[in-house]
Order: C-alpha cells, then sequence, then structure tokens
C-alpha cells in the first residue's frame, strides 16, 4: 500500500463521516421543523398534529396529488426523515441508508425543479413554514442531493462490513469495489 | 228635486276629486326629491363609512384573512374551491372569521385587477361585499377580458343597492385608471388619491407587505391571539379544514 493510496482513503473515510453525519443533521432538522409545535403550543400530540396539518397545506400547494394523498404523505414524510437522520446517524448499512437518502433527495428535486419551473408559487416546506420555493432552495437541496449522491458512490466504493468502515479506526485499509 | 239633489251632492264630491287631483298632481315631484335627498344621504353615509370585508363572527376562535387580487386564477380557485365551502361551514358555524384584504398584484396581465378591488370595496361599503366579491370570481375570466366589470357588479345586486355603488364608484374611481400598483412601492399610510376607495385598497396592501405577502392568494391565520405562518397558494378545502381541525382540537 502506498502513501498516496493510504492519504485518499483517508481523505474518504472523513469524507463519508462528514457527509453522512451532516445528511444525518439535515434529515434530523427537517423532521424536527415539521414535528415541532408551532407558536405558543406545547410538545403534544395534538400539537404535533397541527403542525403536520400545516405541513399537508404545503404539500397541497405543489398541486401534485389529491388531498388525501397529500396528507397520507404529510402524515408519513416527517417520520421517515426522522428515521432515515437516526439510521444515517449510527452508520449501519452505510451504503442503503446513503442510497435512500439520495432517492428521497431526488424526488425532492425533481418535485420542487418541477414546480418552479411551472411557475407556481408555493412554500417550500423542506424545513418547516414560511419558506418560499425559489433560486435558493434550489440550489440548497441541489447541493443537498450531491452530498448524498457522493456519499452514496463513496459508501460503495468503501463497501467493507455492516458497520460504517468511516467510524472505525483510521489505520484500516480502505477497500474500493475495484479491488476487493 | 230627486236630480236636483243629485246634482248638488255631486259638486262637492266633484270639488273634492278635484282638490285630490291637483295635490296629487304636486306629490309626485316632492317624493322624488326626498327618495333622490334619502339616497345622497345614503350615498353620504356609506361613503363615510368604513368597508365592511369581513364575514362571521368576530369573536370567533380562528381569524383567517386572505389577501388576494381579483384578477389571480389561484384566488379564484381558493374562492371556488375553498373559501365557499369555508363560509358555509366554519364561517356560518362561528368557528372562522374571514377576512378579505385587497392585493392587487403589479403583473401586466392583471389590467383591470385595481379596478375590481374598487368595485368590491364600493359594495363593501353599503354591506353588500359578500355579493361582488363572489360575482367578482365567479366571473374572472369574462371580465378580465372585457374589462366590464361593472356589468357583472349589477347582477350580483339589486337595481338600488348598485345604483349606490355606482354612486360611489361615480368619479375619479371611474375616470381614474388608478395606480398601476407595485405593492413594493406604496406609501406606509393613506395618500389622498382621487378615488377614495383606493386607499382602503392601499391600507390592504400595506398590511401585506407586513406579512410580508409575497403571492396571491396567501392566507394568515390567527387562533386565539395567536398568529401562525402565513401560507401561499392555492390550499384544497380538505387540507384547511383539517388544520382548522386540529387547532380547535387544541
Amino acid at each position: 500500500m502506498s502513501t498516496t493510496d493510504s492519504s485518499r482513503g483517508s481523505s474518504w473515510r472523513i469524507f463519508l463521516l462528514v457527509g453522512r453525519l451532516a445528511l444525518a443533521g439535515i434529515f434530523l432538522f427537517a423532521a424536527y421543523a415539521k414535528l415541532k409545535p408551532q407558536a405558543a403550543m406545547p410538545w403534544s400530540a395534538a400539537s404535533i398534529r397541527t403542525s403536520l396539518s400545516m405541513f399537508a397545506m404545503q404539500v397541497g400547494s405543489y398541486e401534485m396529488l389529491p388531498p388525501q394523498a397529500v396528507k397520507l404523505v404529510a402524515r408519513t414524510l416527517p417520520f421517515f426523515e426522522l428515521g432515515l437522520g437516526l439510521w444515517l446517524l449510527t452508520g449501519l448499512w452505510m451504503r442503503f441508508s446513503s442510497l435512500a437518502t439520495t432517492l428521497l433527495l431526488s424526488g425532492f428535486f425533481a418535485v420542487m425543479v418541477r414546480t418552479f419551473a411551472k411557475g407556481i408559487e408555493v412554500n417550500c416546506g423542506c424545513f418547516g413554514p414560511g419558506e418560499q420555493l425559489g433560486w435558493k432552495t434550489l440550489v440548497r437541496d441541489g447541493s443537498m442531493l450531491a452530498l448524498a449522491l457522493g456519499v452514496t458512490i463513496g459508501a460503495f466504493l468503501m463497501r467493507r462490513s455492516p458497520v460504517d468502515s468511516a467510524i472505525s479506526t483510521t489505520a484500516s485499509e480502505p477497500t474500493p469495489q475495484g479491488a476487493s | 228635486m230627486i236630480r236636483q239633489n243629485q246634482v248638488a251632492l255631486r259638486l262637492p264630491i266633484f270639488a273634492v276629486l278635484v282638490l285630490l287631483g291637483s295635490l296629487a298632481l304636486g306629490f309626485p315631484s316632492q317624493t322624488a326629491g326626498q327618495a333622490q335627498k334619502r339616497a345622497h344621504a345614503a350615498v353620504d353615509s356609506a361613503a363615510a363609512a368604513p368597508p365592511v370585508k369581513t364575514l362571521g363572527n368576530k369573536s370567533a376562535p380562528i381569524t383567517m384573512e386572505v389577501f388576494s387580487d381579483y384578477q389571480c386564477p389561484a384566488c379564484r380557485s381558493l374562492f371556488e374551491g375553498t373559501l365557499r365551502p369555508l363560509i358555509n361551514d366554519y364561517v356560518a358555524s362561528g368557528k372562522v372569521y374571514l377576512i378579505h384584504r385587497d392585493f392587487p398584484l403589479p403583473i401586466a396581465a392583471h389590467t383591470h385587477s385595481w379596478e375590481a378591488a374598487r368595485w368590491a370595496n364600493a359594495a363593501a361599503k353599503i354591506g353588500k361585499f359578500q355579493d361582488v366579491d363572489a360575482a367578482l370570481f365567479d366571473n374572472q375570466l369574462l371580465w378580465s377580458g372585457s374589462g366590464d366589470i361593472e356589468k357583472y357588479v349589477s347582477g350580483a345586486l339589486n337595481a338600488t343597492d348598485f345604483k349606490r355603488v355606482q354612486a360611489l364608484m361615480a368619479g375619479a374611481c371611474m375616470n381614474d385608471p388608478g395606480p398601476v400598483l407595485n405593492p413594493a412601492n406604496l406609501p406606509a399610510g393613506p395618500s389622498g388619491h382621487a378615488c377614495s376607495l383606493d386607499n382602503y385598497i392601499e391600507q390592504d396592501a400595506n398590511l401585506g407587505k407586513q406579512i410580508p405577502v409575497t403571492q396571491t392568494p396567501t392566507i394568515s391565520i390567527t387562533y386565539k391571539g395567536q398568529k401562525y405562518p402565513a401560507s401561499g397558494g392555492n390550499i384544497a378545502w380538505p387540507l384547511l379544514k383539517d388544520y382548522f381541525d386540529s387547532l380547535l382540537q387544541q
């Protein structure tokens, strides 16, 4: 093993660790922003229901789904994001968690681009209410998608064990897919 | 003898009839004058009163403000698909107090938005906002093309009310094209437009700027004195209803 290969492997590990934790943080925050009680309400099942109803209005404003489907998406998506965030945080089966993240972000991004291209003015709904969809949100979500894609590719290249190799000791040898 | 008595009896009757007839001939001008005075008084009092663009009970737990442009298709969709059932159900049952706010967009295609808002405000001054508001949205596609808003306002009101609204619109409100409004450039307060109705539109637009409204329709909801984040775009009634139900269960 050359020094160059070793340093490249370390860089990949650092990228995967930072990327994975960043994505975990993004999804945990996104879930929190959608579930958190609205102004002056305490945390309770009723206040979470209100927050989800508010989120449903934002999903509905994309004008893509009938109300019943909108309600279903709005009631499940924040919990899915929460689960995905926790999964990314643990680093378990990282190839699959990062792939799921990439697919989800691709879906979000496609919907946002479609809506923006059609000239429909909506609240993004990405991180709670009050954020209008525009160039800024597209660039941000596009960057998140690029990061997720990079982490997914890296995870597949670096796959070694069920537990994320990036959280193991940096002394171990990187095993790119082609070499294993 | 009998014949003479009959003639004698008929003469006073004839005299009374002549007197009544002459009085009757004098009455119409007096009655018309009084009616005209009453109409003028009604217009004067309406001109002084602020327009009432609200529906429902002010003490309802939920207050919903809708910032709207009469020429915006999404506003029409919101009105037809969401506000109508809202008015018939939650406003009627005292759960929601609905406030209309004018927010004519500075878009070239919306050349009649401002004028439509004037008609709505004039109608609101005589307590006929709901009828004209509905007529404007129902016929949006028709008057947007022709610019003949008056026709659809007249169709929504009886002759007397329409005359009162027309009187409020007379003069500057009819002839002056109104500010080609850019809400971003609106002054902070009433600026003494030639058409006094413009001041009410401007007040609404200024309230929208504070939110800030960036699109129409935008709805702003207040529940038990607490304002919640504004939502833009068309919102389906089942989703809004679900949101209101969740608020009311708090």
